[in-house]
């Protein structure tokens, strides 16, 4: 299944619903398909902010594959800003000391609610994230 | 653009402020959530609960804008709960620290007696 919409916030709600109807046919449970959802609207988010910098025209697009039990979610935006990941995201107590800003928690919240998730090479200019889902693994647990 | 539909509105029980935000929770959010927790801290209270119903979407830049109430709520002395969460939203929110700095309830009843709990 492939989407493409414009690169505006809002529009990841939109691709959210899609994949999320995508899994569901697949024999997803319901708890992942929220994980998933989250994940996708994160990385969307970053494909709009971040990869596209929120320029107006551009586009993101979503490609999704499921093999073997295996749902893979690819999300590419058009690569205006090369981004990766940071090796390091600030903490709660951090962010409210105020030395560290009060966003920047999607990229950890997506590599706690699926199983696969990162930047692949790619040679187009654009940024490439996948992540993805196996239709057997259990839930994360969350910390408290 | 397809902003969210997001309600927010304040009232009290039982000497309590409670916050409902009813639809999703983004970017979008941050002026009504910040107005209403000013409008209930302008009032004077010291318990506020944040009362969610209906919450399809909550993102990263929403929790954001949950994490700014936290910093205020420390600031002035208050206790903050939460209520009414989905279960997926419960581990979110514990995921990123949130429970740390606030209670998480099951729904708003469960909330009022925790915080006559605490005050008895």
């Amino acid at each position: 299944m492939e989407l493409s919409f414009p690169s505006e916030l809002g529009y990841e709600r939109v691709a959210r619903d899609a994949v999320a109807a995508f899994a569901r046919r697949l024999g997803f449970d319901q708890e992942r398909i929220e994980d998933l959802k989250t994940a996708l609207g994160e990385a969307c988010i970053n494909a709009i902010e971040h990869g596209n910098g929120r320029a107006p025209g551009l586009r993101v697009d979503i490609s999704c594959v499921c093999e073997d039990g295996r749902l893979m979610v690819e999300i590419l935006d058009q690569g205006l800003n090369r981004y990766q990941q940071r090796n390091v995201v600030a903490s709660i107590d951090t962010k409210l000391s105020g030395l560290a800003p009060l966003r920047g928690m999607g990229l950890m919240m997506i590599a706690q609610l699926v199983d696969e998730a990162g930047f692949t090479e790619s040679q187009d200019g654009r940024n490439h994230f996948r992540l993805a889902l196996y239709r057997n693994q259990k839930t994360p647990v969350a910390q408290s | 653009m397809l902003e969210d539909e997001l309600s927010v509105s304040t009232r009290e029980r039982d000497g309590v402020a409670i916050i409902d935000l009813v639809g999703d929770v983004t970017t979008f959010a941050e002026e009504k959530i910040n107005n209403a927790y000013a409008q209930v801290t302008s009032k004077g209270a010291k318990h506020v609960l944040m009362n969610f119903r209906q919450n399809d979407y909550i993102n990263s830049a929403g929790i954001a804008i949950l994490i700014g109430v936290v910093t205020e709520v420390n600031r002035n002395n208050q206790k903050l709960a939460i209520s009414g969460l989905s279960q997926h939203f419960q581990k979110i929110f514990r995921m990123v620290g949130l429970a740390q700095y606030a209670d998480i309830y099951q729904d708003e009843d469960e909330a009022i007696q925790g915080f006559a709990t605490a005050a008895a």
